[in-house]
C-alpha cells in the first residue's frame, strides 16, 4: 500500500505543479495603479494611423496625469480572433476597436455607455455626428461604440480614363444602364505589350459589390427579424444576375479570376462600385491618379443599398475602469482627432468636420466630388445587423457566389444554394444548441 | 538512500518538468477539448453540455464539413505520393559521386526552410489569372491562360504544386537512407549481371522501405493538417478561408475557422477529435499494410 502511495505521490506532484502553473499563467496580476496612476488598456488596430494614435496617447496622458494608457497593437486580421482570447482568459482590454458590423457579434463583450454618452452629450458634441452614424452607434436605442471613422459604397472613377475615351463624367443621374453603357466605351481589350482596361472592377470573394446590386434591386439578405435568408427572391436574383452579367453579357469587368491585381490604381480599371474609403490613403499615395467619387448608379428600384458601415471604440463590459476608458474613447473620436484622420484621406462622421473639409479643399485635392460622397449618406444602409453575418455570408453564401461567377450554375440557382444554406444554419445549427 | 530510491529520484527530476509541460500543455488541453467536442462554448459564456450535437451538426447538416474533408483527403491522396516520389528521385541523384555534393543538396533542401506564407505569395504571381508569369508564358506559345487560383478546378492543383516545392525533409532522410544501403550487395549484383533498374528494385528500393515508410506515415500525417499554405494563399488571393467556392478549405483551415474565426469551440473539438480518430485510423492501417512490402533487416 506505501509503495503504492510512493508511486502515485511524483505523479500527483506533477498534475499540481502543472495545475499550479495554470493558475499562476491566468491569474491577473495587473495592478490597479502604476507609478500612481490609473492604467487602462486600448486595444487598437495596426494601421497607418499609428503615429497619429501615438501622439493622441501622449495628449490625453498629459491632460489626464491620473491615467496611463497601455497601447495593445492586433494585426487587422486578427482583431476580433485575440479579442475573444482576451476575453476567454479573462484579459479584456479596457476599450477596444470595433465596428458596427460586430456590434451584434461581440455585444456580450461591450458596456453599454448609452450613460455615458447622454451625461456628457454636449461635451462630445453628440449633435455633430450625422444622424446615419448616430444611429449605427445604437442597437435597440442603446450606445454601444462610439464612432470614430467610416465607410460609405461609392462610385469610384478615373478622369483620366474617361477624357481618353471620350465619355463625360458619371453625374448623380446615373442608373446601372448609364453605368454599363460608359463601361463599355471605357473596356480597352489588351494586346500584346499592352495588358488593356476594363470599364469596371469586380469584387470577388465577399459581399462588398453584390450586396449593392441585391439591395438595389428591390432585395436583401435577411427579413427584418434575421430568422429567415431571402436570396432565392426574383429581386435578390436580378441583383446577383448583375453582378454576374458585368463581365459575362455586358463585358465590362474581368472574366471571375482574372481581376488585375489593383487594377484602379494601376489604371487597368476605370470605375469600382462599393470600394473603401480606406483606400483613399492609397490612391493619394499615386500623385498622378486622377480620381474621383459620384453617387452610385441607381437601380432598377432604388438608389439606396452602398454600405454605410462605421468603426470606433467600445468600453470593455469587464472594465475595471470604465469612466477613464470613457474619458479615452472621448479623446480619441473628438472633431480634432477626427479632422486629423480625414486629413490623410477619409470621410468625417462629425458634420462639422465634413463641412470644414469640402470648405478647405484646395484645388488638386482629391477627390474633387467630395460632395457626391456626403450625398450619398442618405441612399447608405447598414449591413443587417445579424450576430452571424459574417459567417453566413463568408462561409455559407460565398461559396455559392463564386459558383456562379465560375460559370457552375446562374444566378437563380446560386441565391436558391445560398438561401437554403443559410436556412438551414439558422434552423439546425442554433436551434439544436 | 538506496539505490532504487535514487534512482527514482534521478528519474523524477530530470523527467518532471517534461512530464509537467506535457500534463499542463498537451494532456490537459487534449482532454479539456474532448469534453468541450460535446459542449456548446462560444468563449462568451461558459461550456454547456449538449452531448453528441456537435457531431450530429458536422455530420448531417454543416456546409463546410464535407467539403473540407474531400478537399483534405484528395490533396493526401495525391500530394503524399508525389512528394515521396519528387524527395526519393532528387535523394538519388543527390546520392551521386558529384562535385560540390554538399552545396547541391544544401540548395535542394533550401525550399523547406522558408515559410508557407512566402511560397503562397511567390505562386500567387506565378499563377495569377491576370498577367501571371505562367499565363505570360502560355500566351507565347498562343495558349489562353486560366484563371489558375480563382478556378474551383485549378486552385487545389495549384496548391499541391506549391506544397511539392518542399521536399527537403523527406529527401534528407532518404538521402540517410541510402547511405546505409551496403555497397557490398550492389557490386555482388553488378558482378551477377544485375543492371541499374534491377539494382534499385531489388536491393535498393527493399532496404529502403522502412525509410519510405516513415516519409509515408509523416507524409500522411502532415497532409491531412496542412492548415499555413491553405490559410496563406487565401489571404494573397484576397479570399475568404477555404475559396475559390471551397475549392481549398482544407479539414484544418475549417477547423480554425469554426475556432477562431467564428469561435465555435464545441464545433471545433468536435472537428479536432474527428480528425485525430482519423489519423489513429489511417496509421494503423499504414502500419498493417507495412508488414507486407517494408523489409527489415533483423
Amino acid at each position: 500500500m506505501l509503495s503504492r502511495l510512493r508511486d502515485i505521490l511524483p505523479w500527483l506532484a506533477v498534475v499540481i505543479l502543472a495545475a499550479w502553473g495554470f493558475w499562476w499563467a491566468g491569474y491577473d496580476r495587473k495592478p490597479d495603479v502604476v507609478d500612481g496612476r490609473t492604467e487602462i488598456t486600448w486595444y487598437v488596430m495596426i494601421s497607418p494611423l499609428r503615429d497619429l494614435y501615438e501622439a493622441d496617447v501622449k495628449e490625453f496622458e498629459r491632460l489626464n496625469p491620473h491615467i496611463k494608457v497601455r497601447i495593445i497593437w492586433v494585426p487587422g486580421s486578427e482583431l476580433n480572433a485575440k479579442l475573444k482570447i482576451l476575453a476567454a482568459a479573462g484579459q479584456l482590454p479596457d476599450l477596444f476597436f470595433t465596428g458596427d458590423v460586430w456590434l451584434r457579434y461581440l455585444l456580450p463583450f461591450k458596456r453599454d455607455i448609452t450613460d455615458f454618452v447622454l451625461r456628457d452629450a454636449e461635451e462630445m458634441g453628440l449633435d455633430d455626428y450625422f444622424p446615419e452614424i448616430l444611429a449605427a452607434m445604437q442597437l435597440d436605442g442603446r450606445y454601444y461604440i462610439v464612432t470614430e471613422s467610416m465607410n460609405l459604397s461609392l462610385l469610384y472613377f478615373n478622369r483620366r480614363l474617361f477624357a481618353e475615351a471620350g465619355v463625360p463624367e458619371p453625374d448623380e443621374t446615373w442608373t446601372w444602364d448609364d453605368y454599363v453603357r460608359a463601361g463599355q466605351a471605357l473596356t480597352k481589350p489588351g494586346t500584346p505589350g499592352n495588358p488593356g482596361v476594363w470599364g469596371s472592377s469586380r469584387v470577388e470573394g465577399w459581399w462588398g459589390e453584390w450586396i449593392i446590386y441585391v439591395r438595389q434591386s428591390g432585395g436583401d439578405i435577411f427579413t427584418a427579424d434575421g430568422q429567415r435568408c431571402l436570396l432565392d427572391t426574383p429581386e435578390a436574383i436580378n441583383g446577383l444576375r448583375f453582378y454576374l452579367e458585368k463581365s459575362t453579357k455586358h463585358g465590362i469587368s474581368a472574366p471571375a479570376g482574372f481581376e488585375p491585381i489593383n487594377g484602379f490604381v494601376n489604371e487597368r480599371v476605370a470605375m469600382i462600385v462599393g470600394g473603401h474609403v480606406n483606400y483613399w490613403l492609397n490612391y493619394n499615395q499615386k500623385a498622378d491618379l486622377d480620381w474621383d467619387v459620384q453617387l452610385l448608379p441607381a437601380g432598377p428600384v432604388t438608389r439606396k443599398g452602398g454600405e454605410l458601415a462605421m468603426a470606433g471604440y467600445s468600453v470593455s463590459k469587464t472594465s475595471r475602469h470604465p469612466e477613464e476608458a470613457w474619458q479615452l474613447a472621448k479623446f480619441l473620436t473628438r472633431p480634432e482627432a477626427v479632422a486629423r484622420i480625414v486629413a490623410r484621406g477619409s470621410l468625417s462622421v462629425r458634420r462639422s468636420v465634413a463641412e470644414a473639409q469640402m470648405r478647405d479643399a484646395r484645388p488638386g485635392d482629391r477627390p474633387p466630388n467630395l460632395a457626391a460622397a456626403y450625398d450619398q449618406f442618405q441612399y447608405g444602409q447598414p449591413i443587417p445587423r445579424h450576430s452571424h453575418y459574417i459567417e453566413i455570408l463568408l462561409q455559407i453564401v460565398q461559396p455559392e457566389i463564386d459558383r456562379m461567377l465560375l460559370g457552375e450554375f446562374g444566378p437563380e440557382e446560386a441565391g436558391r444554394r445560398a438561401a437554403e444554406a443559410v436556412n438551414a444554419f439558422l434552423a439546425t445549427f442554433h436551434a439544436q444548441q | 538512500m538506496n539505490i532504487r530510491r535514487a534512482d527514482q529520484f534521478t528519474f523524477w527530476l530530470f523527467a518532471g518538468p517534461a512530464l509537467a509541460g506535457f500534463v499542463a500543455f498537451s494532456l490537459w488541453p487534449m482532454l479539456y477539448s474532448l469534453w468541450l467536442s460535446f459542449c456548446q462554448y462560444e468563449v462568451i459564456s461558459p461550456p454547456r453540455f449538449i452531448g453528441l450535437r456537435n457531431y450530429i451538426h458536422l455530420f448531417y447538416y454543416d456546409a463546410a464539413f464535407w467539403p473540407s474533408v474531400k478537399v483534405t483527403l484528395m490533396f493526401t491522396l495525391v500530394q503524399v505520393p508525389l512528394s515521396i516520389i519528387a524527395a526519393l528521385a532528387f535523394a538519388l541523384l543527390l546520392n551521386q559521386p558529384v562535385r560540390a555534393r554538399g552545396f547541391w543538396r544544401a540548395i535542394y533542401f533550401l525550399p523547406s526552410i522558408l515559410p508557407q506564407a512566402a511560397y503562397a505569395v511567390i505562386f500567387g504571381y506565378i499563377f495569377q489569372g491576370d498577367g501571371g508569369l505562367l499565363n505570360r508564358l502560355l500566351a507565347l506559345v498562343g495558349i489562353e491562360g486560366q484563371p489558375w487560383t480563382m478556378s474551383s478546378d485549378w486552385a487545389l492543383p495549384v496548391l499541391i504544386a506549391m506544397s511539392l516545392w518542399a521536399f527537403g525533409y523527406p529527401m534528407v532522410i532518404f538521402l540517410a537512407g541510402l547511405q546505409n544501403v551496403p555497397r557490398e550487395l550492389h557490386e555482388a549484383a553488378h558482378i551477377d549481371g544485375a543492371g541499374a533498374g534491377a539494382r534499385f528494385r531489388h536491393i535498393t528500393l527493399p532496404l529502403l522501405s522502412p525509410v519510405m515508410f516513415f516519409n509515408l506515415i509523416m507524409g500522411v500525417i502532415a497532409a491531412l493538417k496542412v492548415f499555413d499554405l491553405a490559410y496563406a494563399f487565401s489571404v494573397t488571393q484576397n479570399m475568404p478561408p477555404g475559396g475559390p467556392a471551397r475549392a481549398t478549405l482544407f479539414y484544418g483551415l475549417n477547423l480554425y475557422q469554426q475556432a477562431f474565426g467564428f469561435f465555435h469551440m464545441g464545433l471545433a473539438s468536435a472537428m479536432a477529435w474527428l480528425l485525430f480518430l482519423f489519423v489513429m485510423v489511417v496509421t494503423v492501417i499504414n502500419f498493417r499494410f507495412s508488414r507486407r512490402w517494408v523489409h527489415y533487416e533483423n
